[in-house]
């Protein structure tokens, strides 16, 4: 605490009626100085804001921790880093470093992969749009391919028989699992017995080489048991298989959607009090997966392809107040530099945000907005937040897993993202945007060029 | 022809505890000195033979000169004590039979009932009763004027002494003699070339002193049993070290006693003494070291002899890389890694009886046992987890029932809390506690495979936090005395150090997990009785082709064999390949095999090292040993040991290697010699041995290549 005391600017608040909090009204919100050791507001002075913070040694203890809680469950586990949930180079680098494949949706997310040297036998090519000269590049390179849906399948087909090589193939399974939405868009159902043709008709390709089961049933799951009934509904086709064709699988590949401690827009309680934790979610995986008998040589290596949960956490967005301003009803507004188009998640999220100074004991409920010249430019609609001045830095947590994928440019610049290396220092992953790099994709037709 | 050749060359080796075709020629010449004692040495050892062929003995036993080598001396012995005469030479042959009958049950007694060597008792024995049968004839009457060829020297008294001694053991007391013998002693085995030095000295001195009175005759004939004692104790019947050295002489000393006496019993007989007092001195010592509760010193012969050498070699490797294998490969009772908080004669609770036991918690990468703050179980990481059986077993006794501990209290009431109890085998139990109430998956009577889920850990008993005990014990009482016994294979990580641990125990404070069985390693290694392999390569620009075959022995020992007869023994176990030894010359495909293969484990980590001891005689033919082995009563100045890991992904292409590095390392003054050799195996995505490669001083020796179509 510093010896001189914070100027408050005066406020007003209503009395309440009703009866007291008996925990008291202390702020909820903590100031945060640093971030891994390192002062928020030294890196604001180097790197500017607003700035993408992602902590390497987070990555890596997240991955850790996960990696000791389902390999103490169930001997044989593969970790996939899901590229769509954060793909900067230097992120995917280190969940590499920490033994992790890589789980791909597109030929854009495989040639990333390739290019940091991920051999094709550790990618795992999901998702429902594969070109002919990305599943061909896949074949050739044995990469693992989840096939989505028939007409991928015929088409693999296809290929392999012109080709005369042998392609290592997987299917993803969707199902019922008790928990809505239903996600039966991808893949093919196992209610309805598609699934099961679909293992059959592979079964019967000759260049088909089936070695796992995948799903993915949804994304932010708070239910632990719903990986379960998943489990054992894969379970289930690797007995089918192993019954009929004496077949023992490579793998099953229980996808993600492990819930990250970001609360959603929809929720009351905190996240950290509802959502499952990994070993809860271990444990339903495990417990599922020991339902097939058979010596632990011969049981299938458990692939997940968690994202969020082990990336959300790394990531800060540091971002400077740029106004104070009171609404016609009289609640206070902050604007902030930071806007939806590179915090996309606060669509979803109630980000938790703080100071990243000393403020004083009293807040107000306030509205975060962007900095963009749009409406639906609002980063948290009612939070109780202390009084800021111009200027103050704030930092939102838990910004680790999709912000920097699904961000976009747009009225501004796209920041710097660094990373705080494990040693301390801080390193720039991703350089922030200038109008060369933006305007250098244009072209301004001949014609169009002389209009004064 | 060849049979018999062998059979006489290999009886004449034995005389010295040699195994040696071309030591046998060399003594079998020296005998020919004097032609006389030659030829009927000869004469008895071929008649023995012969003999033992037609009443179809056991053709190995007969080769190795087991038969041969009593009937050398008596006939020898024949024609030193007596001039020739017909009746002699008639009556030959029929003591021959008669030795080699005294021969066949003695050493039959002997190696089965007590197995004991029957050294030269039969010879002694049947000549004995020669002599006492040819004085029906009247007064024993040695021979007075034989005449043992020699050449004269000018040696000092002890050394003329010293070398007729050693000629007289085939009964040619010369110089010449002696000197060609000690030369031939020195090729075989620069063990026994000491030893007869030391003995006579020790014997030389022992007799000055224990009978002053003594005569030339009696030193020479106490320096022949004092050598051959030394001979047979320092290093041929016992692995040779600075206590056999020690034995030889407190055991020299009691031969002169046994001198004594002999001489005092049969001065009115006039039987002459030969070699009893070596034969009586030997048996005893021998027999009586049976008995003893530790052998790790003073360790008899347990394998077939060969050199005191090799007997050194072969049993000091096998000491270091094989005697901690055990039968049963005991695995870690859970999945994942675990920390031992509590190791043998731990700090709490492994003390006294209990002191073989372990405690393993589960810590993330911080130390840290439990996250928030650790009030509750569940908070800890390793609560709730699964254990598994450490061994195939059946389940005998399950306490169930008992509630976690509140964290940090404990219930010495039931101390041991839920516990559950397995039987591995007769008079093996494994017990582990402190589970999870309720959490059992198995029954009382149920039959258990290891790594089967059992239960889950908990915090019952006397557990301040979440834990389990781990332990060995003889029944299946709980709270039983606990019973050292190592894990058959594991991974060990402390001071970011990983390392493959065989047959060992884990130490408190390390990060423990079980190896993770990889296919395609396993399937290169896991062979298969009938598995044929097949290798091309080239020496000195020919060509060879070298065919493997898996195949068993009668004691159900595997081994490899190619075509030209070199076998490498191996064995195999669910986690792990490992060789015990090789025979054949050095240079063929399965030679570098061997030497690239000692142990590997069914599991591929580029970050894991291990290491195996190997012999020196394994790695160098080389004449430098002898320097070496000249020392080696005393300590052995060579070391060598390899230190193995894995590598991926050489030149991109889908193989793995094994690497293998060879060090050999002198000390004190064999410190000039130090080699470093390197073996490569690379096994192809399909599991197979594709590549068996050899370097020394990081120059390429040897290459070899699967023929894959041929398998």
């Amino acid at each position: 605490m510093s010896s001189k005391k914070i100027y408050e600017r005066p406020i007003i608040t209503k009395n309440q009626s009703g009866f007291m909090n008996k925990f008291g009204s202390s702020s909820l919100v903590k100031p945060k100085v640093e971030i891994d050791g390192v002062l928020v507001k030294d890196l604001v002075d180097k790197w500017g804001s607003p700035l993408f913070v992602i902590s390497e040694k987070q990555i890596r203890s997240n991955q850790r921790n996960a990696l000791r809680i389902f390999k103490s469950r169930y001997p044989k586990v593969q970790f996939a880093w899901s590229y769509k949930t954060n793909y900067l180079k230097a992120v995917c680098a280190v969940f590499h470093s920490e033994g992790s494949w890589a789980e791909v949706v597109s030929e854009f997310e495989y040639q990333k992969a390739r290019r940091l040297g991920i051999p094709g036998e550790n990618i795992i090519f999901n998702g429902p749009d594969k070109s002919d000269s990305a599943l061909l590049n896949a074949i050739n390179e044995n990469a693992k391919i989840h096939i989505d849906h028939f007409d991928e399948l015929y088409k693999l087909i296809e290929l392999t028989e012109e080709t005369q090589k042998k392609a290592n193939v997987a299917i993803r399974v969707n199902m019922d699992v008790g928990v809505y939405p239903k996600w039966d868009r991808f893949g093919f159902n196992y209610e309805n017995g598609e699934a099961w043709q679909a293992l059959k008709r592979i079964i019967t390709s000759r260049n088909l080489k089936l070695i796992g089961l995948h799903t993915h049933i949804g994304t932010y799951m708070m239910s632990a048991d719903a990986y379960k009934t998943a489990t054992i509904k894969l379970v289930d086709l690797a007995k089918g298989l192993k019954n009929n064709y004496n077949l023992n699988l490579e793998y099953i590949d229980l996808g993600g959607g492990f819930a990250s401690h970001n609360t959603l827009l929809g929720q009351y309680l905190p996240a950290e009090e509802v959502v499952p934790s990994i070993e809860q979610f271990a444990d339903a995986i495990s417990s599922g997966l020991f339902e097939l008998s058979g010596s632990l040589d011969e049981l299938p290596t458990l692939i997940l392809e968690t994202g969020r949960a082990l990336i959300d956490d790394a990531g800060y967005l540091i971002t400077k107040v740029l106004a104070n301003k009171r609404l016609s009803t009289g609640k206070r507004a902050i604007i902030i530099d930071a806007g939806v188009n590179i915090l996309f998640t606060s669509f979803w999220y109630k980000h938790k945000i703080h100071p990243a100074n000393e403020t004083g004991v009293h807040t107000e409920e306030s509205a975060i907005y962007g900095p963009l010249c749009m409406n639906i430019d609002c980063i948290r609609e009612s939070i109780v937040f202390p009084n800021v001045k111009k200027d103050d830095l704030l930092v939102i947590d838990y910004v680790g897993a999709y912000d920097m994928t699904q961000w976009m440019q747009f009225i501004n610049m796209r920041p710097n993202v660094v990373m705080i290396m494990q040693d301390g220092t801080v390193e720039l992953i991703r350089k922030s945007e200038d109008i060369d790099y933006i305007e250098q994709q244009e072209i301004l037709p001949a014609t169009l060029k002389n209009f004064k | 022809m060849n049979f018999l050749i062998d059979s006489v060359l290999f009886s004449y080796a034995q005389i010295f505890f040699s195994n040696r075709k071309w030591f046998g020629l060399v003594i079998f010449l020296v005998s020919l000195l004097t032609p006389k004692i030659g030829f009927l040495g000869l004469l008895g050892v071929i008649t023995a033979n012969l003999i033992a062929y037609f009443l179809k003995f056991d053709l190995s036993k007969i080769r190795s000169g087991f038969y041969g080598f009593n009937g050398i001396l008596f006939g020898a012995a024949v024609g030193y004590f007596y001039e020739l005469s017909l009746s002699i030479v008639l009556l030959l042959p029929v003591f021959i039979l008669i030795t080699f009958f005294i021969t066949s049950v003695l050493e039959h007694y002997l190696a089965v009932a007590l197995n004991l060597p029957g050294l030269s008792l039969p010879f002694i024995i049947s000549f004995y009763i020669f002599i006492i049968f040819l004085s029906n004839y009247g007064e024993i009457q040695f021979s007075k004027n034989l005449q043992i060829f020699d050449i004269p020297t000018d040696f000092s008294q002890p050394v003329s002494i010293f070398l007729k001694s050693l000629g007289l053991i085939i009964l040619q007391p010369s110089v010449i003699a002696g000197l060609i013998i000690l030369i031939a002693i020195f090729f075989f085995s620069r063990i026994l070339f000491l030893l007869s030095i030391i003995s006579f000295i020790v014997n030389f001195y022992a007799i000055k002193i224990i009978l002053p009175f003594q005569t030339d005759g009696l030193m020479v004939i106490s320096s022949v049993n004092s050598i051959l004692v030394g001979i047979a104790l320092g290093g041929s019947l016992i692995i040779p070290s600075r206590k056999s050295l020690f034995l030889v002489i407190i055991s020299i000393i009691m031969t002169v006693i046994t001198i004594g006496f002999f001489h005092q019993v049969f001065l009115t007989s006039r039987l002459p003494i030969f070699v009893l007092p070596f034969n009586f001195i030997v048996l005893l010592v021998i027999y009586s070291l049976k008995f003893r509760r530790d052998h790790t010193d003073l360790t008899l012969l347990y394998f077939k002899p060969g050199s005191p050498e090799e007997n050194y070699y072969y049993h000091h490797n096998r000491k270091a890389r094989f005697e901690r294998f055990k039968y049963f490969s005991v695995e870690l009772p859970f999945f994942g890694e675990w920390k031992v908080s509590q190791g043998f004669n731990g700090e709490y609770t492994h003390k006294d009886k209990w002191k073989f036991a372990w405690d393993f918690v589960q810590v993330d990468e911080n130390d840290k046992e439990y996250k928030n703050n650790g009030n509750k179980s569940e908070d800890y990481f390793c609560y709730n987890l699964p254990v598994l059986a450490p061994l195939d077993g059946e389940v005998v006794k399950i306490v169930d029932k008992i509630m976690d501990n509140p964290i940090g209290e404990v219930n010495i009431d039931k101390n041991w809390g839920n516990t559950i109890i397995l039987k591995h085998a007769e008079d093996f139990y494994s017990a582990i506690s402190h589970l999870k109430e309720g959490s059992f998956e198995v029954k009382v009577g149920e039959k258990v495979r290891k790594g089967t889920i059992i239960a889950k850990c908990g915090n019952s008993g006397r557990s301040p936090y979440p834990h389990i005990h781990f332990q060995f014990q003889l029944t299946d009482k709980i709270g039983e005395k606990t019973f050292k016994y190592p894990l058959g294979i594991f991974i060990s990580k402390s001071d970011n150090e990983k390392k493959l641990r065989i047959f060992e125990y884990p130490q408190k404070g390390e990060l423990v997990k079980n190896i993770e069985t990889h296919k395609i390693i396993k399937n290169a290694f896991d062979f298969k009785l009938g598995n044929k392999l097949n290798f091309t390569y080239e020496i000195k620009n020919k060509k060879f082709e070298e065919e493997w075959e898996v195949k068993i022995d009668i004691y159900n020992l595997l081994y490899l064999e190619n075509n030209f007869g070199e076998i490498a023994y191996f064995s195999l176990s669910d986690k792990m390949f490992y060789f015990t030894s090789y025979v054949g010359k050095k240079n063929s495909a399965l030679y570098y095999f061997y030497l690239s293969s000692p142990i590997i484990p069914f599991t591929f980590d580029s970050e894991l090292s291990w290491k195996a001891p190997y012999s020196v005689t394994e790695l160098t033919n080389t004449k430098l040993l002898y320097l070496n082995e000249l020392l080696l009563l005393y300590k052995n100045y060579l070391r060598a040991y390899g230190e193995l890991k894995f590598i991926e992904n050489e030149e991109d292409d889908n193989s793995f290697l094994i690497i293998t590095e060879i060090k050999m390392k002198g000390f004190g003054i064999m410190s000039f010699m130090n080699s470093t050799k390197r073996g490569k195996i690379k096994i192809d995505e399909n599991g197979n041995i594709s590549e068996i490669a050899f370097y020394e001083k990081n120059k390429f020796i040897f290459k070899a290549n699967n023929n894959l179509e041929k398998k």
